[in-house]
Parts: C-alpha cells; sequence; structure tokens
C-alpha cells in the first residue's frame, strides 16, 4: 500500500505543477477553486493543503501572478492567473509530455496497440 | 460556538507555523494567510456548522506534518541557504579574502622569483670574470698524480 503511494507520489512530481498552470490557463481562479477541483479528481489527490505551497513557489518562478479580490460570499479570495512566462512552460511541457508519454507507452506496453 | 470553530482552526494554523521555522517568513506568512482563507471560505460558501465539519475540512488539508513537509518541499534550496544564518558571513569572509590574498601572495612569490633571477644573473656574471683565475687551478689539480700510482700497484 505505501509501494502504491509511493508511486503515485514520484508521478506526481513534475507533473502536478502543470496541471495547475492548466486549471488557470484560459481564466483567473482562486486558491479553493483550484484545491476543490484537484480533490474531485482521483489520483491527483494529494493533501489539499499542499496545493498551497505549490502554488507559492509557481509564483515565485514567476509561473503565475496572484492578487487578493474581495468575494461576494465570503472572504477575499486570492485569485491566480497564467504568466507569459507560465504559458511558455505549460506550452514546452505539452511538448515533452507527449513524446515522454509515447516512449514509456512502448516501453511498459500501454499503448493502445498493446 | 464561532469561537469554537476559530479554537480548532487556530490551534491547526499554530501546528502548521510551529513546523515552518525554517522557512524564510514571507512563505511562512503567505502559506499560512493561504490555508486561513480556504478555510474560511470552506466554511462560509460550504456553509460549515459544528465543530465536526470545520474538523473535516481540516483534515482534507493534511495534517501540519504533510502541509509542513510540502512547504519545505517546494521551497527547494531556499531553506539550507536562509536557515544557518551564522555559516554564510564565515563562507562569504573567507571567499572575500581568497580573490584578496591570492594575488599578494602571488605577486610576492613573482617577485622573490624576479629577485632570485637577478642575483643569479649578477653572480653568474662577476663569477664569469674571476673563472678563469679559480677554475684554472682546480683543472690543474683535479688529474692530480696520485691517481696513476695507484692503478700501478694494483696492476
Amino acid at each position: 500500500m505505501s509501494d502504491v503511494g509511493q508511486l503515485a507520489t514520484s508521478l506526481r512530481r513534475g507533473t502536478l505543477e502543470f496541471c495547475v498552470l492548466a486549471m488557470v490557463e484560459h481564466e483567473d481562479r482562486y486558491g479553493t477553486e483550484i484545491v476543490r477541483r484537484f480533490g474531485d479528481e482521483p489520483g491527483l489527490a494529494a493533501s489539499e493543503g499542499t496545493i498551497y505551497p505549490l502554488l507559492s513557489r509557481l509564483r515565485r518562478v514567476g509561473w503565475l501572478d496572484s492578487k487578493w479580490a474581495e468575494s461576494p460570499s465570503g472572504p477575499p479570495r486570492r485569485y491566480y492567473g497564467l504568466t507569459a512566462a507560465g504559458r511558455a512552460a505549460l506550452e514546452h511541457f505539452r511538448t515533452e509530455w507527449v513524446s515522454f508519454r509515447q516512449t514509456v507507452d512502448r516501453l511498459v506496453g500501454t499503448g493502445e496497440a498493446a | 460556538m464561532k469561537t469554537q470553530y476559530t479554537d480548532v482552526v487556530a490551534e491547526y494554523l499554530r501546528e502548521v507555523d510551529l513546523r515552518l521555522a525554517g522557512l524564510p517568513v514571507l512563505q511562512r506568512r503567505e502559506l499560512l494567510a493561504d490555508l486561513a482563507a480556504h478555510i474560511e471560505t470552506e466554511r462560509v460558501e460550504r456553509h460549515l456548522r459544528g465543530e465536526a465539519e470545520l474538523i473535516e475540512v481540516l483534515e482534507r488539508l493534511g495534517s501540519p506534518e504533510v502541509v509542513a513537509r510540502a512547504a519545505y518541499a517546494e521551497a527547494g534550496p531556499l531553506p539550507p541557504i536562509a536557515a544557518p544564518p551564522l555559516p554564510p558571513p564565515t563562507v562569504a569572509r573567507s571567499r572575500d579574502r581568497a580573490p584578496w590574498v591570492l594575488p599578494v601572495i602571488g605577486a610576492g612569490v613573482v617577485a622573490f622569483l624576479v629577485m632570485l633571477v637577478l642575483c643569479a644573473g649578477f653572480f653568474l656574471a662577476s663569477s664569469r670574470q674571476s673563472a678563469p683565475q679559480q677554475v684554472a687551478p682546480e683543472a690543474t689539480v683535479a688529474p692530480a698524480a696520485p691517481t696513476p700510482s695507484f692503478a700501478d700497484p694494483t696492476n
């Protein structure tokens, strides 16, 4: 069981951040919204609290920017949006991911032909 | 009832904060503010009532250990540089000294070598003048007569 968890952690590392970038590609989203979205996805569900340090890093490296805004229904929300550098990083990942996935599929036997 | 909520939340945030001591202060405050906003957003938007529902929110966030571990992991190489305040100055000082001192030592060595070469040149030049007088006697003395007389008895 711990091996399964370890595998999920390993697979998340390096890919989760691009899922975050993709999530705010077309519109800004606030933190809780992003966290809830991840909670809905099986397999990506790390502890919700670990998303915030990730958002912080993506902001620090300049792939996301953030701004606080008033909410109509609750406390102020911190909205995250994609920067130009973040957009470029996401595009780069998409290219890399496709070839990476194809290689792994071929070697592991998980391709559509298999 | 509302104080009960804030008690649970405040305790949770304090437990997280306690584990973030090695992080840069701004990252620490940012995370605590994000978590506090998240909890409050969930409470208001999901119309949570009672401590039990709020504890569920905290459980979904993850234990303070898990959250803190993620915070350190995402902080990357920053903590090692920022955490020990004492080593960097000594490292910086020795780095400052190195570019300073090495050229000075190097210049000293070069100057010494130049002096050595000049002195050697001077001695060579001066010895060349007196050489004929000194070398000549030695050369005449070296193939001294006794050597043949030694050889003769053995044969």
